[in-house]
């Protein structure tokens, strides 16, 4: 067991918590990207995108180490971050340089309140892991008082 | 009696090895509170139960195992804890409240041990 484990776990909760947080910022900064992607030819509207958390564990060493002895925790790990494919929003807008033939202009599938509420959650548990790791640290400068 | 392998030195560090093994399984919880999937882990001191574990020797030659050789603590998955509609079963307030305690317990082991240390530091010095 290293010594500074339970901060490297900690520190990459934190790490994944402000990825969290740069992508909600992204999704909220889009609302109203009507040109997200070039694709054959033509503009379509940016995407909403999520982050996929994983339990570091999945790798072949940290199954292998979980199945010979008490297992290695290895905190948390970004899998990847995926589209939002639900259909994007429409309205109709005929002045809008993007509106079709009809006037109707598609809008990125981008709910503020959804992301409103991914930001807190970030927040929170972005919180959680800096009291771990400052408990973590508290604890490691206490050892370090043994003998003294 | 040897002055360092007295028991309460040996318990005292193996109930540090096992705080600090619990500090990482709440690290560990709270890094994964978003993961779908997870499950919530807790660091477990089997003492009592390494005691019931007792190998029979017939002979002086045979080896022992069962007690000495392995921790006296372990890391398990939490049980009858309240899933998440992903599937993850970390409870934050729960993990948070562990925290805290584990803490304490630990500074108050770290205190502990220098008190043993303070003692023998006064032997070596012939009382002064």
């Amino acid at each position: 067991m290293g010594v500074f484990d339970a901060m490297n776990v900690s520190a990459s909760g934190l790490t994944a918590q402000r990825l969290r947080m740069d992508v909600a910022s992204s999704n909220m900064a889009n609302v109203d990207s009507t040109r997200g992607e070039f694709k054959n030819g033509v503009w379509e509207p940016y995407r909403r995108k999520m982050v996929v958390l994983g339990s570091g564990e999945s790798s072949f060493k940290n199954m292998f180490n979980k199945a010979v002895n008490n297992g290695k925790m290895a905190g948390v790990k970004v899998n990847g971050i995926v589209n939002d494919e639900t259909p994007f929003k429409t309205v109709y807008q005929p002045e809008h340089p993007d509106a079709n033939e009809e006037g109707f202009v598609q809008l990125p599938n981008v709910d503020p309140l959804k992301e409103m509420v991914d930001l807190m959650s970030a927040t929170r548990s972005y919180e959680a892991n800096v009291t771990a790791l400052n408990a973590a640290k508290g604890m490691y400068l206490k050892a370090l008082e043994i003998g003294r | 009696m040897s002055l360092f392998s007295g028991s309460v030195m040996k318990n005292l560090e193996m109930a540090l090895d096992g705080s600090a093994l619990k500090q990482k399984t709440i690290s560990n919880n709270l890094a994964n509170v978003d993961t779908p999937g997870y499950k919530a882990k807790e660091t477990v001191f089997n003492q009592e139960f390494k005691k019931s574990l007792h190998a029979y020797r017939t002979d002086q030659r045979h080896f022992s195992f069962g007690t000495e050789s392995s921790s006296s603590f372990s890391v398990r998955e939490k049980t009858n804890t309240v899933m998440n509609h992903n599937g993850n079963n970390v409870d934050v307030d729960k993990e948070m409240a562990e925290l805290a305690k584990n803490q304490l317990y630990y500074q108050t082991l770290v205190q502990r041990i220098n008190g043993k240390f303070n003692s023998i530091k006064m032997v070596v010095k012939g009382g002064r």
